[in-house]
């Protein structure tokens, strides 16, 4: 916990009656609590809040997913779906945590610890 | 946590763009948006958009109010102000009612700040032909006053006659009293 919240002190914050319909991209955390559709590509976490709805394909180091996400998530280092997630798509992740209650639907693909 | 996030993002806003992130592609909302990094495609709010020092905005804007201190290149309109401050560039358009420009600021555009007044003002002269058409007994008023003067004139003659006088001068002479005769002057004076 406070690690995110020092996560959320610095970074960019998608607040809850933003809709961005495009791509974003970046080096830093992003946090979403409105809408995104289209394209997130990052470096480093993206944190979709309970409020959020994401209609994208992720690409990121690591994603933690409180609310909607539709749309494939590949992450270089770990996903994690919270207890009232609801996500439609693949995820291809070293390490997937999908906590109880979490609703997901899609392939999961953690080849990369397979190697 | 939920605390921590409002006093973070309550400093200029909820939504934050941090520095190295890039949008590109149609960004709108209800409320405050700060930018720290790149926006491009096109940006709506309803309220205002902080630019700040390290934030680019390559896109068509349309806020509330936009306080500007990185770079625009592209048109902004405000339902009410644009402010750049002296560490803001822009190239572009700016339509708003309010715009500030504070010194230091670099700016190639143009700048509209009287649309929104004169519309109001138009509003208001189509709305009032309107009327006017509803009264056209209206445009005849103006004629009347000379009539009104001349009858106010004929009531004294001695005036009435040296004026009538002077303006048949110019005509075929004509006995200046006949003149006034010939005119309402008369049938005034049988009224009498």
């Amino acid at each position: 916990m406070m690690e995110r919240e020092a996560e959320h002190m610095a970074n960019t914050v998608i607040g809850s009656s933003i809709v961005i319909d495009g791509e974003i991209s970046g080096e830093e955390d992003l946090v979403v609590q409105g809408t995104v559709k289209g394209k997130i590509s990052l470096k480093e976490s993206l944190f979709v809040e309970g409020s959020g709805i994401v209609e994208a394909d992720i690409q990121t180091q690591n994603v933690e997913v409180a609310g909607k996400v539709t749309g494939n998530i590949n992450a270089s280092q770990k996903v994690e779906l919270k207890s009232d997630c609801r996500v439609v798509g693949d995820i291809r992740a070293p390490r997937i945590l999908i906590a109880d209650g979490a609703s997901f639907k899609g392939n999961v693909d953690m080849d990369a610890k397979g190697r | 946590m939920a605390t921590n996030k409002e006093m973070t993002g309550g400093a200029a806003g909820a939504t934050v763009i941090g520095p190295t992130i890039t949008i590109n592609g149609k960004l709108s909302g209800d409320e405050d948006l700060t930018v720290r990094g790149r926006v491009e495609g096109e940006v709506t709010l309803t309220k205002t958009l902080f630019l700040e020092v390290s934030g680019v905005v390559k896109a068509n804007v349309s806020v509330k109010n936009a306080v500007i201190s990185g770079v625009v290149v592209g048109n902004v309109r405000a339902t009410e102000s644009v402010e750049l401050t002296k560490e803001g560039r822009m190239v572009g358009d700016i339509a708003a009612p309010r715009v500030i420009l504070v010194d230091g600021a670099s700016f190639r555009g143009r700048i509209e700040m009287g649309d929104a007044s004169v519309s109001r003002a138009a509003g208001d002269r189509v709305g009032r032909p309107a009327r006017v058409s509803a009264r056209p007994s209206a445009p005849p008023r103006p004629p009347p006053p000379p009539r009104a003067e001349a009858r106010g004139m004929a009531n004294s003659k001695s005036t009435v006659t040296p004026i009538l006088s002077k303006m048949e001068s110019k005509s075929p002479p004509v006995p200046p009293a006949l003149a006034a005769g010939k005119r309402k002057v008369v049938v005034r004076k049988r009224e009498r």
